[in-house]
């Protein structure tokens, strides 16, 4: 059964990628809750810890707005949101960008302030099974514990995010990375300290939150400038979409058509076209052609949500390919 | 590919963490300014600051109470005579930041404000306030020093008061 997707159809294929995403964000919201949890018990002195603690818990952000977005985006648009509700993509690719910003941000000037004051660490003992022992031990075990799922999300969230042009489960690629990498970064850094290097920690958390960091502003950057219509981009903001030079080449194509450009910007998910056509000189523009026109550009890709035609003598300059 | 590199990485960390330590690293955890080391054999320098029962500081003799003597037994298990330092407990935790200090005892709490400047230990014995409030009771440790901080963490835990 097709999926509605606002005012189009979700392709028989995606509607399993898509219920695959929904499933795996639940499974990152089990699995983030567990680690919150184990983690926050073992979490001592340790500042790459406290780190990897703070971040699993903003973690939570991407896969929450992702689920509420994708619930909402699925709306169909009404005569108060004529645009349909495919935005609620774009502000939960925002707030998981802001997620990320924040725990690099956090990393970096918690990391930063330990190595500035030169502080050292203290790792106490443990008592667990009538057994006493060092705690770093049990850091390194709940940092194993919890390191390693989130490379396998991660890297089923971004094939995902690909097929779904979905930059919200992106975002949440990069979240998962950040949490791996900080949680091996932990184990150095505990590590570290057990060998009586007190900056190892510091260090190991610095490296590792620069990283987080500038995930979080591209990621940030990007949402900004899809909430503030710029032309679509692909699922990783590299590239303009390929979809734009599609669009004015089918229309192109057309035999009463001298010329046509069209502004392509991303409601999340799906695309807004609005499309500028010079008609030939003495064509007759009938409402039968532009429709015929129009449903053509339409079915390029399930993405195309709204096609706006707009016959023009002159393409504006920002429309010309 | 990520996920593999990413995977190795665990494994290589997780194992250099083993080895380290199986290859029989004298001591792991290591303290960076060896106080353990400098304290077995040698001299522990413990403030003390005014706190009954915990901690009576004596005009003539050497301080007395619940605290002194549970000290007093750990140095023993190092070999280690004692060098008291009478103090404010400001004064002695400032001087336990520096290190000149290796212990800070004065019934402090698992409450203890000290925190940024001192490794607070386990609690080693509860009691109730005036407030009828309960009371973890802990010693402060030089920060960082986690072979020390363990050593005495195990002989406090092993005191079972």
């Amino acid at each position: 059964m097709a999926v509605s997707f606002g005012s189009t159809e979700l392709p028989e294929t995606l509607t399993g990628t898509l219920r695959k995403a929904i499933r795996i964000q639940w499974i990152t919201i089990g699995f983030l809750v567990m680690a919150t949890t184990i983690v926050g018990l073992v979490l001592g002195n340790s500042q790459a810890m406290k780190a990897a603690w703070v971040e699993d818990l903003l973690s939570l952000a991407p896969p929450i707005s992702f689920l509420l977005a994708v619930r909402i985006s699925r709306k169909p648009p009404t005569v108060d949101r004529p645009y349909g509700f495919h935005r609620s993509i774009g502000v939960a690719h925002l707030v998981s960008a802001t997620a990320l910003v924040a725990v690099g941000a956090f990393l970096v000037f918690d990391s930063g302030s330990v190595l500035l004051r030169a502080e050292h660490p203290p790792i106490g003992s443990v008592q667990l099974f009538g057994q006493v022992f060092w705690l770093g031990w049990l850091m390194i075990a709940a940092m194993l514990l919890t390191g390693i799922p989130p490379i396998f999300l991660g890297r089923a969230k971004m094939k995902l995010a690909e097929q779904l042009h979905d930059k919200v489960l992106y975002a949440d690629a990069k979240m998962n990375k950040a949490d791996w990498m900080t949680a091996a970064g932990s184990i150095l850094g505990v590590t570290g300290i057990g060998f009586g290097l007190w900056w190892a920690d510091a260090i190991a958390a610095l490296f590792i939150s620069g990283n987080i960091l500038w995930d979080g502003l591209t990621n940030m950057r990007g949402a900004i400038k899809d909430l503030t219509d710029v032309r679509a981009t692909t699922f990783d903001d590299a590239e303009p979409h390929p979809l734009i030079d599609k669009v004015n080449s089918c229309l192109r194509d057309l035999d009463w058509v001298q010329d046509a450009g069209s502004r392509i910007r991303d409601e999340g998910h799906v695309f807004h076209v609005e499309a500028f056509i010079v008609p030939q000189s003495g064509a007759d523009l009938s409402v039968e052609a532009l429709e015929q026109a129009r449903s053509k550009v339409s079915d390029l890709d399930w993405k195309m949500q709204d096609v706006v035609l707009v016959p023009v003598h002159q393409l504006p300059e920002y429309a010309r390919p | 590919m990520a996920a593999r590199r990413a995977l190795l990485a665990f494994a290589l960390f997780g194992t250099a963490a083993l080895l380290a330590v199986l290859t029989g690293c004298a001591s792991f955890p290591a303290d960076p300014d060896g106080t353990l080391d400098r304290v077995r054999g040698g001299v522990l320098r413990v403030g003390v600051s005014h706190s009954e029962p915990w901690v009576r500081v004596l005009e003539e003799t050497e301080p007395a109470g619940i605290e002194p003597e549970l000290v007093q037994r750990f140095a023993t298990t190092l070999q280690a005579t004692i060098e008291w330092q009478p103090g404010g407990e400001e004064a002695l935790m400032t001087d336990l930041e520096h290190g000149r200090l290796d212990l800070v005892i004065g019934g402090l709490t698992a409450e203890s404000p000290w925190t940024d400047k001192a490794a607070i230990t386990k609690p080693y014995a509860e009691s109730r306030n005036r407030e009828g409030k309960t009371e973890k009771h802990v010693m402060a440790a030089p920060l960082g020093e986690n072979a020390f901080l363990l050593e005495l963490e195990k002989f406090l835990l092993s005191e079972e008061l």
